[in-house]
Order: structure tokens, then C-alpha cells, then sequence
């Protein structure tokens, strides 16, 4: 797992898109990952939200790093998750309504989604602001793109669409296990199988 | 004291100030969730009954030292074309909240939409989708209506459970049951 120490902030924010992507390699954050890809739009919102979360935490984390006491660590950054989950849930409810009720519940249960606290504790505790920034961007992006290949797959074969516009043939049949759980569970496998073979075909040594 | 001050003072400190940031953010977004709230269930309001309903009016009536919200769906000319009953009970995982639509004699149930739910994803929140909430147009709003597994009849003012989702759809019927039978009578006070 990429840390904080040694490695730059450029090769932070690059581990956090492939190599250390947190869904595919990682495998972090499974609950949403399966639930909520059942279409682009969904995808991109989860995203877009966990991303927001994860930069606000990491930088409030690298700010106050030197005055965090290892044994209130996890308090703090459960609170400090948790406060801007609520303001990215609020936001949701007041502008996005329709999307916000498609994700229901899992707004809020980005706060126990491993990939943030995990950056807090990895990385922003032990770097710099600017670090711990492209850390965030890194993961936060590394994680939207895997949940939106997963919701382009599931939307496309599911529902015949994407971001809602029907884009397959009329004839289509639509594959609906792909919008219920077991069409996630392919998908994601089937995944993770070519992301991580394509990775360690490329790395140096082979080694995982 | 001072050992529990120096001890914890980081945790009190972000606390207030997370408090105030929610705060901030409450005050900023709160007002357009309401908004939305409100635009949704006129939405189902309007949905729930089959004729073209120009304005809503919005009436409380008093059950049980409770105040249930009805909407009287006026047409065109300002006609009575039919009532929108709101009310809401606890489903299979939490609060229901539904619009039950009347037909103007109060005697047909000519829709129903099921406006909030936290019922399990694919199973349980299916009560929200039109094809569960077909199942109660045309039944009788004087009878209680029952909930069967398979088979059901019209008839006999029945509805058929969602697959896999028996109890949230008995929640529904259940809250509906209930609204009809305590706002049903009351109705003529607002005509």
C-alpha cells in the first residue's frame, strides 16, 4: 500500500488512479462499489461526493497533524469524516433531489467507507498539505473511475442506456441481472481479474 | 480537570467548530430541501389522481390529536376532482410516507404513491415504483384492503405483494388502511 513516506506527491496522486487504486486493487470501499453502479449517473455522483470528502479530510488531517494525539486519532478523523459527509449529503438533498434519493443511504454511509479513513491514516497524518492533496485527488479520481466502468457496463447491458439516454438498439434484450446485485458481482470480478493481471503483466519483477 | 482538558481539548475544539460548519450548512441548504420535499409530494399528489388537476389545495383535518394533511385537487374551473390523503407508518425499516388519491365521492381509491421509504434497495423500495402503486387503482376506499401473495383480485380488493418484499408492501396497505378509515369520514367537513 502506498504510504506517505518517500514517495513524492506527483507518484502519490498517480498511485492512487492504478496501481493503488482503492476498488480494484485495494479492494476497498466493496459496499457502495456494488450497490450503487447500477447506473453512470449514480457512479459519477458517489464519486464526486467520496472524492470531496476525501480531499476536505485529508487536508483538515495534514493541518492539524503535529496536535493529533495517536490515541484520538480515529475519533478525530471519524468526526472530521463525518462532519463533511453530512455537508456533501445536505448539498445533495438540496440539488441534486432526484439523484440523492437513488443513492438513499449511502450518501451517508461514505462515512464508514474504508478508502477515506484510510487515507487519513496512511498519509495525511504523517504529510504535508500539498501532499496529502494530490493523495486525495489521486484516490478520489482512482475511485470514480472504477465505479463509473462498472456503471457504463451495468447501465449499457442493463438498461440499455447511459446517464439515462438509451443508446442500444431497439431490439436490445435487456440483461436485467446486470442492474440487480449478482450483475454486480461479475462485473466487479471480471474486473478486478483484467486490472490486476494488466498490472502485474506491466510491473517490474511481476511481483504484487 | 486539567488532565482531562489538555487531554481532550483538540476533540472539543473541532467539535464546536464542525457544529458551526453544520450549522452554516443547514441554514444554506435546508430551505431547498424543503422545497424539493414539498414540490415531490404535490408531484404525487397530482400523480395519484387520474383527472387533470389545476390547483391543489392544502387542508389538515384532526384525527385522534394528530393532523393529517389532505389536498383537495381542484380542475380546470375549480372543481372538486378528487382528494389527496397524506400520511405516513413505519414500513420494514423505517418511516413510510405515501399519498393515497380518492376519487371525489370519497368512495374509489384512484391511486397511490409512496413518497419516502428506506426499505431495502431492490426489494422493499420497489413500493416506490408505478407498477406496485397500478395495484391500488380502482379499489374500494370503504373496504379495508388485504394484501395476498399470489393471485389477487380487484374484486375482492386485493393487492399483490412485491416478490421478496411481503412486509413492506403490507406496510403500505397498512398505512393506507389506516388513512382511509380515520380521513375518509372527515372529508365532507372541507368540501
Amino acid at each position: 500500500m502506498a504510504d506517505g513516506n518517500g514517495n513524492s506527491a506527483a507518484a502519490q496522486f498517480k498511485a492512487g488512479l492504478w496501481s493503488d487504486n482503492p476498488v480494484l486493487v485495494q479492494l476497498l470501499g466493496m459496499c457502495p462499489t456494488l450497490a450503487i453502479t447500477n447506473s453512470v449517473e449514480n457512479a459519477l455522483v458517489m464519486g464526486a461526493a467520496a472524492t470531496f470528502v476525501v480531499i476536505c479530510s485529508n487536508l483538515v488531517t495534514s493541518l492539524l497533524r503535529s496536535l493529533i494525539r495517536p490515541h484520538v486519532r480515529i475519533l478525530i478523523f471519524t468526526l472530521t469524516i463525518a462532519t463533511f459527509v453530512t455537508i456533501a449529503d445536505r448539498f445533495l438533498a438540496a440539488n441534486l433531489f432526484e439523484v440523492s434519493k437513488k443513492l438513499g443511504a449511502f450518501v451517508p454511509l461514505i462515512i464508514v467507507n474504508c478508502i477515506i479513513i484510510c487515507r487519513a491514516e496512511v498519509c495525511a497524518i504523517k504529510s504535508g498539505l500539498f501532499k496529502s492533496f494530490c493523495d486525495a485527488c489521486g484516490i478520489g479520481i482512482g475511485f470514480t473511475i472504477a465505479l463509473t466502468i462498472l456503471g457504463v457496463v451495468r447501465e449499457l447491458l442493463g438498461s440499455g442506456s447511459l446517464y439515462g439516454i438509451p443508446v442500444m438498439p431497439e431490439g436490445f434484450d435487456k440483461w436485467v441481472i446486470m442492474v440487480l446485485p449478482p450483475g454486480a458481482f461479475l462485473t466487479l470480478g471480471i474486473l478486478i481479474g483484467v486490472v490486476n493481471y494488466a498490472r502485474l503483466r506491466t510491473s517490474p519483477g511481476g511481483a504484487a | 480537570m486539567s488532565k482531562f482538558l489538555s487531554e481532550s481539548w483538540l476533540v472539543l475544539a473541532m467539535g464546536t467548530i464542525f457544529a458551526l460548519l453544520l450549522a452554516g450548512a443547514q441554514a444554506a441548504f435546508g430551505p431547498r430541501i424543503a422545497e424539493n420535499r414539498r414540490a415531490e409530494l404535490e408531484r404525487a399528489a397530482r400523480s395519484v389522481v387520474p383527472a387533470e388537476v389545476g390547483k391543489l389545495e392544502e387542508a389538515t383535518v384532526q384525527v385522534e390529536k394528530e393532523e393529517k394533511t389532505v389536498f383537495k385537487c381542484l380542475g380546470a374551473g375549480g372543481e372538486l376532482v378528487g382528494w389527496a390523503l397524506v400520511d405516513s407508518g413505519f414500513g420494514f425499516q423505517d418511516k413510510i410516507k405515501l399519498v393515497v388519491g380518492l376519487s371525489p365521492d370519497g368512495g374509489k381509491v384512484t391511486g397511490l404513491q409512496v413518497v419516502e421509504n428506506v426499505e431495502t434497495p431492490g426489494l422493499g423500495n420497489r413500493i416506490e415504483e408505478k407498477e406496485f402503486s397500478d395495484r391500488y387503482k380502482g379499489l374500494d376506499a370503504t373496504e379495508g384492503i388485504t394484501v395476498v401473495k399470489q393471485g389477487a383480485s380487484k374484486d375482492r380488493n386485493e393487492i399483490q405483494a412485491i416478490t421478496g418484499a411481503t412486509i413492506s408492501s403490507e406496510a403500505v396497505t397498512r398505512i393506507a388502511n389506516s388513512v382511509l378509515s380515520k380521513v375518509r369520514p372527515k372529508l365532507d367537513e372541507l368540501r
